[in-house]
């Protein structure tokens, strides 16, 4: 085929045979476009104005949104993003507290890439997105701003990408198996089973590592360090991690208050971190032979001065630790048989086995700390003495003195205190209680004399004077008790103890209560109401309403010298009393009481006795 | 829907079928036979219109998940075909023969994620990433902070903070 002869204009090349085929297309081209002028006096379908008229679709993604009150800060929106276009800033206004740690998110335009990730992993569904996608400004720094902060036109928009739904991490906490309340109140078998790896690994996997609840951890554990450990399966660095900051983690690990999941960011939408849960896996999985190694306790400093210690509960046992790991001879001055104070005598087995407390006053012993157990100061040795032959003394004497409810019938058999009760139980007795427990009280001392009460083989029933949502004791025990067959009588206010004519309790006489509520804007009193006399016929009374500290061990002089305020020894930030070379921790110094604020305090205390000794160099 | 996914299994080796909704379903086949069971729903099941090609990478199992998603018009219903291609050598039949514009989409495979459709025209040109010299963007090997980093220069003073160190120097900075 030639080309055609109309076709004069063609470079010559295009008029050969083979190229005919090639210059009939480019002609094609060249006309098809002249068809669209067929469209002139068509209506457009463009929009003059697209800022105007073209809204984004409702679940688009434009610029973000952002609830401050209810962000925590927790930077998680900051670590998913794959552009590093969101840093983290102080706020004026916003104060940082446990829980949230004031900062918010700054986003900067020129880096975000709209993917919503931010969106989609935020803990608190606090930020979203707007459908906006126009914003005209000439300075670029305007394109930097912080998301409900900064007011933007799209504050209140309703439409734009909020998280449909789903979790960018697990919202569910790995259930915890543990013995069925039936098999429980039979003996005092641990009742949690402790997480398989498996199990340990897919909890640790729902952790952001947002360190929020450092801050809200008395003796502040690197949290998030040692639950990435479990994570990576390298156990010894996580078992690092909890000794850096806590010596008793197999304790902690099963009756620390955790308050860190009280504030944990994934328990905003779901459940938080197990915690604990994790800590007690660590604790449990790292063999006891290895622990000196691990924790690098094979060559200790050469000992130095001398550190007493009376108490060997939580507190001394945690100043023990540290002050020998900085090469102080440590020697702990305890009173009764065992050391471990409250963990030892006020804890049931069924929450804290015997065992895990000998394995870790044993890692003390071999790191060559002294026990001079039955040894009381003010009575064995005196306070005088030790003193003057010790460099610097930590106090962690704990509150071992009960309260009494100061009712009539109180004094005498079948009237006990909890406090009493539970270490006799602990110690191996088994006191005699009849068929019917009364307890009064609603910490977790009283859920803890209920229980074992109902272990003993008694009904029990807890009156308290307060409603039940007021109770101090953790949520966990008060649903233990009601798991157990425990009965709860919330607002209820004993008046008298009956006893038959041998003195026998037969029966708790109390008063309904009313919740008043108080002008000051405290919290509800419970208020007697007239004429509501109640009896419930019982066979033993445990009084379980609090303990205060004894300090008469010290001698008249000592405690004329130690400053103490509403029962409490009073120290500096460094747990230093009044008196210089006396450091005190635990129950009897701070007002939460449990083990890991003890921990913290022996920890802190330990520091200011070596800051003390060196700077006296 | 029913009696086409019936059709399906009884004509192609299906191996998972997934229902949506009552007018999305997601039928995965091996890779040999995802071409002709398109081809298959365009001829004879009246899915003549081709929504898209697109794919999920799945690094874990070492596979690509190759979608093709087509559309009944009668019915107003899609089918996606799905398969899984092997990730370290991720070339696939091209479509381009059943829709025109399946090249396009098989192009930009092609540099998003690396799979080579042999046979598609203008596979390899660029498609959005002029000048990319860098491994596909999309796959999830693809260190996506790494390459923004050193790519674009932060803002002169950009400051953020970790909470839980912020936290200490509020809170509790001497302990």
């Amino acid at each position: 085929m030639s080309a055609p002869s109309w076709f004069p204009w063609l470079p010559v090349h295009l008029r050969s045979n083979d190229n005919f085929e090639e210059m009939s297309m480019k002609i094609k081209d060249i006309i098809t476009p002249f068809s669209a002028w067929s469209n002139i006096v068509k209506k457009p379908v463009t929009v003059k104005d697209p800022f105007s008229e073209r809204p984004g679709a409702d679940r688009y993604r434009g610029f973000h949104k952002n609830d401050v009150e209810a962000c925590i800060g927790c930077g998680s929106c900051e670590a998913v993003c794959e552009n590093q276009a969101i840093d983290l800033v102080p706020v004026d206004g916003i104060e940082t507290k446990k829980g949230d740690s004031g900062l918010r998110p700054l986003v900067d335009y020129g880096r975000c890439c709209w993917c919503a990730l931010c969106v989609d992993i935020c803990t608190t569904g606090s930020l979203t997105m707007s459908n906006e996608y126009t914003w005209i400004s000439d300075d670029p720094e305007d394109f930097r701003f912080i998301p409900g902060v900064d007011k933007k036109p799209w504050d209140n928009s309703e439409k734009g990408w909020t998280n449909p739904g789903y979790s960018l991490y697990n919202p569910d906490r790995v259930e915890m198996e543990e013995i069925e309340p039936d098999a429980r109140i039979t003996s005092f078998i641990e009742i949690v089973k402790g997480y398989s790896k498996e199990q340990a690994e897919k909890e640790a996997d729902r952790c952001v590592s947002c360190g929020i609840c450092v801050a809200s951890c008395p003796a502040h554990m690197d949290i998030p360090g040692y639950i990435k450990a479990i994570r990576d399966g390298d156990l010894e660095k996580g078992l690092q991690l909890l000794y850096d900051t806590n010596p008793l983690p197999e304790i902690c690990g099963r009756v620390c208050t955790h308050r860190c999941e009280e504030v944990c960011s994934v328990g905003v939408k779901g459940d938080a971190l197990a915690i604990r849960w994790l800590k007690r896996y660590i604790a449990d999985n790292v063999p006891f032979e290895d622990y000196k190694r691990i924790l690098g306790l094979d060559s200790l400093p050469e000992a130095k001065k001398h550190i007493a210690i009376i108490g060997a509960g939580p507190s001394g046992i945690s100043a023990a630790y540290y002050l020998r790991t900085m090469g102080y001879r440590v020697t702990i001055f305890e009173a009764k048989e065992h050391p471990g104070g409250a963990t030892m005598y006020g804890i049931p087995k069924y929450r804290l086995p015997m065992d895990m407390l000998e394995k870790e006053i044993g890692l003390l012993e071999e790191m060559g700390v002294q026990f001079q157990f039955n040894t009381m100061i003010g009575r064995e040795v005196k306070f005088d003495e030790l003193y003057a032959a010790y460099d610097a003394v930590f106090m962690g004497i704990g509150f071992e003195k009960p309260y009494l409810i100061a009712i009539e019938g109180e004094e005498g058999p079948g009237s006990i205190q909890a406090i009493d009760f539970l270490r006799e139980v602990n110690e191996g007795k088994k006191p005699e209680l009849g068929h019917h427990v009364a307890v009064i009280g609603g910490g977790n001392v009283a859920m803890d004399a209920a229980r074992v009460s109902r272990r003993l083989g008694a009904e029990v029933t807890v009156l308290y004077r307060r409603r039940i949502v007021d109770m101090p004791s953790d949520p966990e025990e008060i649903e233990g008790c009601e798991q157990e067959g425990i009965h709860i009588e919330p607002q209820t206010i004993p008046t008298r103890i009956i006893k038959d004519k041998t003195g026998k309790v037969t029966g708790i006489e109390y008063l309904m209560a009313e919740m008043v509520d108080d002008p000051k804007g405290r919290r509800p009193k419970p208020v007697p109401i007239e004429g509501s006399e109640n009896v419930l016929e019982v066979s033993t009374v445990i009084g379980a309403i609090g303990q205060e500290g004894y300090y008469d061990f010290l001698g008249t002089d000592w405690l004329e010298k130690l400053k103490i305020e509403r029962g409490r020894v009073v120290t500096n930030e460094h747990r230093q009393t009044s008196i210089e070379r006396l450091f005190a921790g635990g129950d009897s110094v701070n007002k939460t009481a449990d083990a890991i604020s003890a921990i913290a305090d022996g920890h802190t205390a330990a520091r200011g006795i070596d800051a003390l000794l060196n700077k006296n160099n | 829907m029913e009696k086409i996914i019936q059709h399906l299994q009884g004509t192609f080796d299906v191996k998972v079928v997934k229902k949506q909704r009552d007018d999305l379903y997601f039928v995965t086949v091996g890779k040999e036979q995802a071409i002709p069971a398109v081809t298959y729903l365009r001829d004879a099941e009246g899915f003549t219109h081709l929504v898209m090609i697109t794919v999920a990478d799945w690094m874990e199992k070492g596979v690509f998940e190759l979608n093709y998603i087509v559309h009944n018009y009668e019915l107003h219903a899609d089918i996606s075909i799905c398969t899984n291609i092997n990730r370290e050598e991720a070339t696939m039949h091209s479509a381009h023969h059943l829709w025109e514009q399946a090249w396009t989409y098989q192009r930009e495979l092609k540099e998003m994620y690396g799979i080579d459709f042999p046979g598609s025209p203008r596979v390899d040109e660029s498609f959005n990433l002029e000048g990319w010299d860098n491994i596909p963007p999309m796959r999830r090997e693809f260190d996506t902070l790494k390459y923004a980093n050193e790519t674009y220069f932060p803002r002169p003073g950009r400051e953020t903070h970790d909470p839980a160190a912020y936290m200490k120097q509020k809170l509790y900075p001497d302990e």
